[in-house]
């Protein structure tokens, strides 16, 4: 971007101004992706939900009701701005811009097709786990600024959730950075390449020979002595196909529902016990600040959790366009912008489906299955990724690797992997669910016993 | 390449350190709050970091050392918060208050 | 460039400073709390421009995502409503500030200012400067700092069993509301023990589910 605008306007403008605007035109395209993307997120809850319930969804304004979305936007606007008297005004007023901000910021660093990426940064999945923590001080804010005590609870029980959920989230993308060997969002697509399970490991034999339409050059892994090679490349190499991927995906799909306080974790906001939580006395233009905040953060998980685990925008033709060369690079580049909107919106269906097919948890029911379920699960993981690297990358004994693999071709060696970490994996799952559906009737102390009515 | 190291001397963040330290030296000693205090030390934590990270960048860019040691106090300061806060709390819990000058005997 | 980052630099300093005297100053103290936060930010962004990423992003998310967020939980767990708004600062404050105002401007000042530093000298132009990075630090942290990084760890996990063992409320009574599955159980139990020798009370007591949750959670 900024090369384009120095080759427009430069020499008119001092430098520094040109790279600020190139900055500023980044974040304005990323917004109003992410904002268009809210208004038919919203739009396309309303259907589905009503649609699993039986019921037709709003359906009036416009075709399909289409246009609902800008006439409750309409409706929002002019709505007025009601401050409880002893609320207090400014921590009121700040408090859904700091719920908003991070959430914006997390936009910052997904590539969100083959070379659309609006910054490098080499810490980007730490920097996306910091600033999603930030907007808990949003919510504490709404909470106390309210004066109001189902907003006190509600933003109390909201930031026990965000801090809880943290941990196996952090876990789970963890086993991404083992795998990766790095912490930038940006080389995760590209090391997804390759076919199902097997990734980017059955290589081509004659160089010669291999059409540049099924075959790519890929370079696996940054951090070892491997070099970049020719290989099978259909953009299915996704990790969700490997064991380690599988886990951590679901594990971090499931944080992912608690933090972005989807339906069966959605306890801050109980609205049959205290009202609506955090945002009870929020209206207007600052409710719905709220509501954008909500959803461009389910937006920004999906999209995170596409690009982690499910190859980002790596699909089936994007490297065969981009191989081609010329224009076609630029039509690899929308086919990969359309195949990580498709995920994305594919993890947003399934975050609507969850809330048409579940209750909503207790507390501690939601305390125990973070602590005791999801975190074993993310840590097992690790040790399951740190196995996979080793033995994919670090195999030979010159390198000082775990185990010597020297006479193996790369896809033995993966599926050598591929079935160490399913087996530890398959067990750990099992022993991990079976220790938490043991019965504990023995522990019962029958005087402490509460039966519901 | 443009840098820091060019455009603000040393000095003026070290200078800025400073001041942030003074500023958490006086919130510490003249908070009555014990969590007032707390947040006082946080800032002077702050300053000592702002100091480690700007001789890392200015002096040694090369060699981790600054930037590990800064890691290190941030750890110890998360430590000492947690510690701090529950100390705060079980106070709370005995006496009903959480002001320094009122929790002077030494029996809980 | 040099000016923009002059400019950022003077900007960060100013935002870190009066967030900084706000929070030693104002009365009510979750606004000291928030104005700390918003210190943190500062120093997080001061962090980014001295080319720190990884330290700026781990300050956001320990003392802004972490400690900011403990310390509001404490603030609202201690709250005394009456007394908190008389006095804030203990009766001899001022000499709580000449201490410190000596320290900067007898001590620190003319000390920064007056010592020479000796700078490394610029890299050539056209290469970037060697800085170590989060990959730099990764690999120290697992060689020559391994130690210190095991202590490290010892500490945080000793420190979290310290608070929750200073913090903790002991119950008299520790109940557990059951699931439904567990009811029935239980229900079915009891009466397969009560087929044999029939006694004249159940067991169990029941109690209402509203004060049981209200002691659980």
């Amino acid at each position: 971007m900024t090369d384009i605008l120095r080759s427009w306007i430069g020499g008119a403008l001092p430098d520094w101004l040109i790279v600020l605007i190139a900055y500023l035109l980044v974040t304005l395209i990323v917004l109003f992706y992410a904002v268009g993307n809210f208004i038919m997120m919203v739009w396309a809850e309303r259907r589905v939900i009503a649609r699993m319930q039986d019921r037709l969804g709003p359906n009036r304004v416009g075709p399909a009701g289409l246009l609902q979305p800008i006439a409750d936007a309409v409706k929002m606007f002019t709505k007025e701005d009601i401050v409880p008297r002893n609320a207090d005004r400014w921590v009121h007023l700040l408090a859904p811009i700091v719920a908003l901000a991070p959430v914006a910021m997390m936009l910052a660093v997904v590539p969100w097709g083959r070379g659309w990426e609006p910054i490098d940064l080499n810490v980007a999945l730490l920097y996306i786990v910091a600033v999603s923590a930030v907007s808990g001080v949003g919510l504490m804010m709404a909470g106390w600024g309210s004066n109001n005590k189902f907003a006190l609870l509600g933003a109390m029980r909201a930031v026990a959730q965000l801090v809880s959920y943290e941990i196996p989230a952090v876990t789970a993308l963890l086993t991404v950075v083992v795998l990766a060997g790095g912490m930038s969002l940006l080389d995760l697509p590209y090391m997804q390449a390759g076919v199902p399970i097997m990734g980017a490991t059955i290589l081509c034999g004659d160089p010669a020979g291999c059409s540049p339409l099924l075959y790519s050059t890929v370079t696996s892994f940054p951090g070892s002595p491997n070099e970049p090679v020719q290989a099978l490349d259909l953009g299915l190499g996704w990790w969700v196909f490997t064991p380690v991927g599988f886990l951590g995906f679901l594990v971090f799909f499931i944080a992912a529902l608690a933090e972005g306080e989807r339906t069966p974790f959605d306890i801050p906001e109980a609205d049959s016990e205290i009202v609506a939580g955090y945002m009870t006395e929020y209206s207007g233009m600052k409710f719905a600040t709220f509501y954008i905040a909500q959803y461009i953060l389910n937006f920004a998980l999906s999209a995170l959790a596409a690009t982690a685990f499910l190859g980002g925008w790596q699909g089936p033709g994007v490297a065969a366009l981009a191989n081609m060369g010329g224009p076609w690079v630029h039509v690899a580049a929308a086919l990969s912008a359309f195949y990580l909107l498709a995920k994305i919106w594919i993890l947003f269906f399934v975050m609507i489906w969850l809330r048409g097919a579940f209750p909503r948890l207790r507390v501690d029911q939601l305390m125990d299955f973070a602590w005791k379920l999801l975190l074993p699960l993310a840590l097992v993981n690790i040790v399951s990724a740190s196995l996979m690297v080793g033995l994919t990358q670090w195999t030979s004994a010159q390198w000082g690797g775990l185990v010597n693999l020297d006479g193996f071709a790369p896809w033995q060696r993966q599926l050598i992997a591929v079935l160490v970490t399913a087996i530890i994996n398959i067990a750990a799952a099992y022993w991990i669910l079976a220790i938490n559906q043991r019965p504990r009737e023995a522990e019962w102390d029958e005087e402490e016993l509460v039966i519901a009515p | 390449m443009p840098s820091i190291t060019e455009a603000v001397p040393l000095p003026w963040v070290l200078t800025l350190a400073g001041a942030l330290f003074c500023v958490g030296l006086f919130g510490a000693l003249s908070r009555r709050n014990t969590v007032g205090i707390l947040l006082g030390i946080e800032l002077m934590l702050n300053a000592v970091n702002i100091n480690l990270v700007a001789f890392w960048r200015y002096l040694e860019p090369n060699v981790v050392a600054g930037q590990t040691f800064a890691l290190f106090v941030i750890t110890v300061a998360a430590a000492e918060a947690a510690v701090g806060l529950a100390m705060i709390i079980a106070i709370y819990r005995a006496r009903q208050t959480v002001n320094a000058d009122e929790v002077d005997s030494l029996r809980g | 460039m040099n000016t923009l980052i002059t400019v950022l630099f003077l900007i960060f300093a100013a935002i870190i400073l009066a967030s900084a005297i706000m929070t030693v100053t104002v009365k009510n103290i979750v606004h000291a709390a928030l104005w700390l936060i918003s210190s943190f930010f500062g120093v997080g962004a001061l962090y980014l421009l001295m080319e720190a990423e990884f330290l700026g992003v781990a300050q956001v998310l320990i003392y802004v995502g972490a400690v900011s967020i403990l310390i509001l939980f404490a603030i609202m767990l201690t709250r005394d409503l009456e007394g908190s708004q008389n006095r804030q600062l203990t009766p001899r404050w001022w000499i709580a500030l000449i201490v410190p105002a000596a320290l900067f401007s007898l001590l620190i000042v003319p000390t920064v200012m007056t010592h020479a530093w000796q700078l490394p000298p610029p890299p050539p132009a056209g290469q970037p400067p060697a800085i170590s990075g989060a990959q730099q630090i990764g690999a120290a942290f697992m060689r020559e700092y391994l130690l210190p990084f095991e202590v490290a760890a010892i500490l945080l996990t000793v420190a979290m069993i310290g608070a929750i063992v200073v913090a903790f409320e002991e119950r008299e009574r520790r109940r557990r509301v059951l699931t439904l599955a567990e009811q029935v159980r239980l229900r079915q139990r009891q009466q397969q023990r009560q087929q044999p020798a029939p006694r004249p009370e159940p067991a169990a007591t029941a109690v209402q589910p509203s004060e049981a949750t209200g002691s659980e959670t």
